[in-house]
């Protein structure tokens, strides 16, 4: 073949003539992710944007129309918006918190050895393997009361009989942190647990001989160790706190008077019983607006510190 | 390398090939659309002769469920023809899965509505009107006009929907042991039954004397015990106002709102209907109000000896009857089998049908034949409710379940409210005045748009 003949003229195919020229197939390979993303992604989250500027509500269909913003303004001005928004603050903070501190001291016990550790860590674990309605059927028996907890020690004359943690304002949150907490600490117990069991045991040997006691052994040796592990499981339970709507629709659905309405509770409340879709999707907008806003200012904080820790 | 530059030379020279890439993207998207919306819809089928019917029940209940199916089979046996599936929907998310449903055309054929479900479904045009078909068929005679003309009155037309197969009433159930432990008459006027209330709780031993329904579902308890006490026997007034702000009702409801907490357990704050039940048939509570429906639930606990039922009591003479729902069976206006699917809204009406259908759901038959019938007067519940509405003077009162808002208002918007006032946190006078209020406008709205 001489460097001076004419071009190759390829014959094409069957598979070309199907398919189109090579410089397509790698658009062709990449479309059904593409298109699955586009359909399931990308098409809902715009149209909640296109929904919130609407007005639709099915119980007002001569109502609906375009709204442009004044679901906007009137979640400004509504107080359970509000209400639900600093609620919610609170249920993720104190929830996160508390399921990071505890779930750490598990996983901090867990790993250390002792006659029936394995059992032990089956045992700590199997919350997180319940599913969620199994777990708010079985605290709702335990707060029951009729037959829960609460009636059995009144029978023993502690407490009062007809009372119930979930029917009383002043202590429904705490018994709704309690069920939850049965549920999460076992989740940041078992990525703490698998984080530490990488720590080199030299580390804490030439600590030793260093002289460490166990707090400087814990900051200079086990946090460092688990601290990138930590910052993405506390990011992942405070989004998943946020969004929790499972255990407290079942348990309280945001009672009593709406003292444990979060922001996703009351978006499924407006959407769902109310069948107000528009003001729900301003609502979830601004949760989701809320949500993204959160998350880069505690992955900004994360980096700014593992930047400082290298 | 050499592969890299040729591909690179392609590129350059052929431009990107967009248009085929959006066709075939396009391509595979309508092919996804196409399968999803294929695999979701449900419609119904005939294959050799035999049409298929799908019916989603909104109430679930084991029981419930059963007697359902053994009725679709009564009904296939004697229409070989027609075959029905059934599909139970989650009782507390039925309506989103049905309107779900209508935004996609995939609508069943039957569907077993509420009373106070048929006004969102008529203000999106799903349902298929009734009225000539029962006309036509010669059923109009057969069914008791009160049934007939509370069932029109749920949809904002005035048009029937909804079968008038059975209904709900009100009534007080108390505990006929209890009663008698305590040298107590059966009650028989409001006095009397606030002193059996007082009688009855023992809070240091665990018994109160009544559950009040403080969490889902309180407005139909609220409407029970306050407008027969109040003797009001319209929710509006003549000029459109709601009566809820009415001096009578204001005073019953603080009677009502006043056993919070003495004559209640406290926890009856969040009670829904599972709560109630459980704490009557648990033994800590001495009576209870509720719907007909719920008769076999008390007896199946305690046992029909310590079950006693007395309907809410008149109080200026006349007695006002709450609670009467109709509960039956509707089509969508989408089936593409209307005469197949008549056919077994018919049945539930029939006598055969409607019969076995009231009985074992404990509720008011629609059909006239079928209330002579022994069964109904051996049940205490429907006994207590038709002697009631046989009174001289006996009044139905209707709710408006005609209103699209009727059903969020009395339910999402309310309920806060109703537990701030149990808990003292609003008078009963602010809450019924404001949720009249809200009742009047929605109604002047409806006025305005329905002409």
């Amino acid at each position: 073949m001489s460097a001076t003949a004419g071009p190759i003229r390829r014959k094409r195919t069957a598979g070309a003539r199907l398919f189109g020229p090579p410089a397509a197939h790698p658009y062709l390979l990449i479309a059904p992710a593409v298109v699955l993303v586009a359909v399931f992604l990308l098409y809902p989250v715009l149209s909640v944007f296109w929904e919130s500027l609407q007005h639709h509500n099915l119980t007002r269909p001569l109502d609906d129309g375009f709204a442009g913003l004044d679901n906007y303004r009137k979640m400004l001005s509504d107080g359970l918006f509000w209400r639900s928004l600093r609620f919610t603050g609170q249920w993720v903070v104190v929830e996160v918190g508390l399921q990071f501190a505890l779930g750490l001291a598990l996983a901090l016990v867990l790993n250390r050895t002792f006659v029936a550790r394995g059992m032990a860590r089956a045992l700590a674990f199997s919350p997180w393997a319940v599913s969620g309605i199994l777990t708010t059927t079985i605290w709702l028996l335990l707060y029951n009361p009729t037959t829960g907890v609460g009636h059995y020690l009144a029978s023993m004359g502690i407490g009062e009989y007809g009372t119930s943690l979930l029917s009383d304002p002043g202590t429904s949150f705490w018994a709704l942190v309690i069920a939850e907490l049965w549920k999460g600490i076992p989740f940041f117990a078992i990525l703490i647990l698998a984080d530490l069991q990488s720590v080199p045991t030299e580390l804490y040997e030439a600590a030793d001989v260093d002289g460490a006691g166990v707090l400087q052994k814990f900051r200079a040796v086990t946090w460092s160790h688990i601290r990138k592990a930590v910052v993405v499981a506390t990011l992942l339970r405070a989004v998943w706190e946020f969004n929790n709507v499972d255990l407290l629709y079942t348990m309280t659905a945001g009672g009593p008077a709406n003292s444990t309405t979060t922001l996703p509770l009351y978006v499924a409340q407006t959407a769902i019983h109310g069948q107000n879709f528009g003001y729900g999707s301003a609502l979830t907008v601004a949760a989701f607006l809320v949500l993204t806003f959160a998350s880069l200012v505690y992955l900004r904080i994360s980096k700014t510190n593992f930047e400082e820790g290298k | 390398m050499k592969r890299q530059h040729n591909q690179a030379v392609a590129l350059s020279t052929t431009g990107l090939p967009r248009r085929g890439f959006l066709r075939t993207a396009a391509g595979i998207g309508v092919a996804a659309g196409l399968g999803s919306t294929l695999s979701a819809c449900g419609g119904s089928g005939g294959s050799g002769g035999t049409v298929t019917l799908h019916l989603w029940d909104t109430d679930t209940r084991p029981e419930r469920t059963a007697n359902l199916r053994k009725l679709i089979s009564m009904f296939e046996a004697k229409n070989p023809g027609i075959r029905i599936n059934y599909l139970g929907l989650p009782t507390d998310q039925y309506m989103q899965k049905i309107n779900t449903a209508i935004a996609t055309r995939s609508t069943p054929d039957l569907l077993t509505p509420k009373a106070s479900d048929i006004a969102a479904l008529v203000a999106q045009k799903a349902l298929a009107p009734l009225d000539d078909r029962l006309k036509a068929a010669g059923l109009e005679q057969q069914i008791s006009p009160q049934m007939l003309k509370s069932s029109r009155a749920a949809a904002p037309d005035g048009k029937l929907y909804l079968t008038p197969a059975t209904s709900l009433a009100d009534v007080i159930y108390y505990r006929a042991d209890w009663f008698k432990q305590a040298n107590l008459k059966p009650p028989a006027t409001w006095a009397d039954f606030d002193a059996a209330a007082r009688r009855l709780t023992n809070a240091s031993a665990g018994r109160f004397g009544y559950t009040l329904r403080g969490g889902n579902g309180f407005f139909a308890q609220l409407v029970e015990m306050v407008y027969p006490r109040a003797g009001v026997s319209t929710f509006y007034r003549a000029d459109g106002t709601c009566t809820l702000d009415d001096p009578a009702v204001i005073s019953a409801c603080e009677a009502y709102v006043a056993l919070f907490g003495k004559q209640t357990a406290r926890s009856d704050l969040t009670a829904d209907f599972k709560a109630m039940v459980a704490q009557f048939g648990k033994g800590g509570a001495g009576m209870l109000s509720h719907s007909v429906g719920s008769y076999p639930n008390h007896v199946a606990a305690l046992g029909a000896d310590k079950v006693g039922v007395v309907a809410p009591f008149p109080a200026t003479g006349h007695q006002v009857l709450t609670g009467w729902m109709t509960t039956g069976f509707a089509m969508f206006k989408a089936s593409k089998h209307q005469d197949a699917a008549w056919k077994f809204l018919a049945y539930t009406m029939e006598q055969e049908g409607n019969s076995f259908w009231a009985q074992k759901s404990g509720y008011l038959p629609g059909n006239k034949a079928v209330a002579q019938e022994k069964w109904v007067t051996e049940n205490k519940a429907l006994k207590a409710a038709m002697d009631a509405s046989s009174a001289p003077g006996a009044v139905t009162l209707e709710q408006p379940y005609y209103l699209p808002e009727f059903s969020t208002i009395t339910t999402t918007d309310l309920l806060p409210q109703w537990q701030k006032v149990l808990q003292g946190g609003l008078s009963s006078r602010d809450f019924l005045t404001a949720a009249a209020a809200s009742l009047t406008k929605a109604k002047s709205k409806y006025g305005k748009e329905h002409g």
